[in-house]
């Protein structure tokens, strides 16, 4: 209990960095259509530890947001998205609660609560927030079939990279 | 004053939540260009894809009118052509509008193209000024064949793929000229007879029309030579050619009218009397 703020701080800051750092510069397109984008950030807000208030879980989300939107010259877009996806981790985790319900210590982590938990809860929670990136970023429903094509190849790459990070570091917190 | 406490105890994340995202919206509208126009014209997004469906089933439907027009206009290029053609190696005339070829274009309604005798008919006839012994030539590149006889409205013309066509041909930019027939049923090819067996030609060589007929002027495209050889105790070449234009496709044709195309022969039957 003790190491848990001071690694969820670390995790916050290195993934800011490294979303900022190397994954702002990645973009992959498809004949000038499909683009592909990394967007590792909400990583660090559903990766914490299952009991955290949820004020506080919004609260650094907007902070988070609005230090991604400052680099990415977006004001508001990342942070919209990743208020809601703060929000909505909650219903999510209480969907997904197993039987003898949660520890006051659980973290959502692989070694934690298992591939299938871990998985299933990292996927709705990022698609949920990718698909409402994109839908900001259009700000309209009339480029549907752009937002869903860059929902699911963003989805796709972003979920790979965030599970071989959760292989490399096992975390305990 | 406790109610609004107990309000926020209760739904205290939820009301964070709403507040953060107005916030948000609220900063993505103002300070985001893009979305900025997008949340202004929203309406006006759906109302330029209706107009742009609208304009695509307009045009769809003005598309005989423009075709009409469009062949009007390609008609008087190609004449435009056939007079370049006469002024580049002539003393130009005195009158520069001179110009003895007009093209009538036209439709075409009716087609055989499998058979040993093929014919097209034209939906166009006398009253348009079809005659005849005129020549019809294709769109783009190439001679559809000659008008055999003409009602008011329609046009019977014997094609090129006929076992009676025999139509004046020249080599570009060579000398000699022989007549041009239908003798394999591969409506792609045609036979060049008759270019004397001094003449030097080449695989590749353009052939265009002759112009000594009345028919067709000179320089209209026809096709190109595939290959040729001469027969054993023959004086002449026997050249195989390839068609520019695929006559099993055409779907307009263009009539030449020559003013003076009577007159010239005319003149020729007073002679051979």
């Amino acid at each position: 209990m003790n190491n848990t703020v001071p690694t969820n701080i670390i995790r916050f800051l290195i993934v800011f960095l490294v979303q900022v750092w190397i994954f702002k510069h990645i973009t992959f397109s498809f004949g000038g259509f499909v683009f592909i984008h990394f967007l590792i950030y909400p990583m660090a807000i559903l990766l914490m530890p299952i009991k955290t208030p949820r004020s506080l879980v919004l609260g650094l989300a907007f902070v988070l947001g609005l230090m991604i939107d400052m680099s990415y010259d977006s004001v508001g877009v990342h942070t919209g998205a990743l208020v809601f996806t703060a929000y909505i981790r909650n219903v999510i985790i209480a969907f997904l609660e197993p039987y003898e319900g949660y520890n006051i210590d659980d973290v959502p982590t692989i070694k934690n609560m298992g591939i299938g938990w871990f998985i299933s809860y990292l996927s709705v929670g990022l698609l949920l927030h990718i698909f409402l990136y994109f839908s900001l970023e259009a700000f309209s429903f009339v480029f549907i079939f752009e937002i869903f094509l860059n929902t699911i190849s963003s989805f796709i790459v972003t979920f790979i990279v965030i599970l071989i990070s959760q292989f490399i570091f096992r975390t305990k917190y | 004053m406790y109610n609004v406490i107990q309000l926020f105890a209760k739904f205290g994340t939820h009301i964070l939540f709403v507040v953060l995202e107005v916030i948000c919206f609220y900063l993505i509208i103002n300070y985001n260009q893009s979305q900025k126009e997008i949340f202004i014209n929203s309406s006006n997004i759906y109302s330029a894809k209706i107009g742009e469906q609208k304009a695509i089933l307009s045009n769809f439907a003005n598309l005989k009118r423009v075709n009409d027009s469009l062949m009007r206009e390609n008609a008087n290029l190609i004449e435009n052509l056939i007079l370049i053609e006469y002024a580049s190696d002539n003393i130009p005339n005195s009158d520069s509008i001179y110009n003895p070829y007009s093209l009538i274009p036209a439709t075409i309604c009716n087609s055989t193209i499998n058979l040993r005798n093929n014919h097209i008919t034209l939906c166009k006839g006398s009253r348009e000024g079809i005659k005849p012994d005129m020549g019809v030539i294709s769109s783009s590149k190439g001679i559809i064949g000659i008008v055999r006889s003409s009602s008011s409205n329609f046009a019977h013309v014997m094609t090129l793929l006929h076992s009676q066509t025999k139509i004046s041909c020249g080599i570009k930019s060579r000398k000699g000229h022989g007549s041009l027939v239908w003798k394999d049923t591969d409506p792609l090819r045609m036979t060049l007879e008759s270019v004397p067996k001094h003449e030097i030609i080449a695989v590749g060589d353009t052939i265009i029309t002759s112009g000594f007929s009345t028919m067709f002027p000179r320089g209209i495209l026809v096709g190109k030579i595939e290959n040729f050889k001469i027969m054993s105790g023959s004086n002449n070449y026997n050249i195989t050619i390839k068609l520019f234009n695929d006559l099993t496709d055409v779907k307009y044709a263009y009539v030449v009218q020559n003013r003076y195309g009577s007159e010239q022969l005319n003149l020729e039957k007073e002679i051979t009397k």
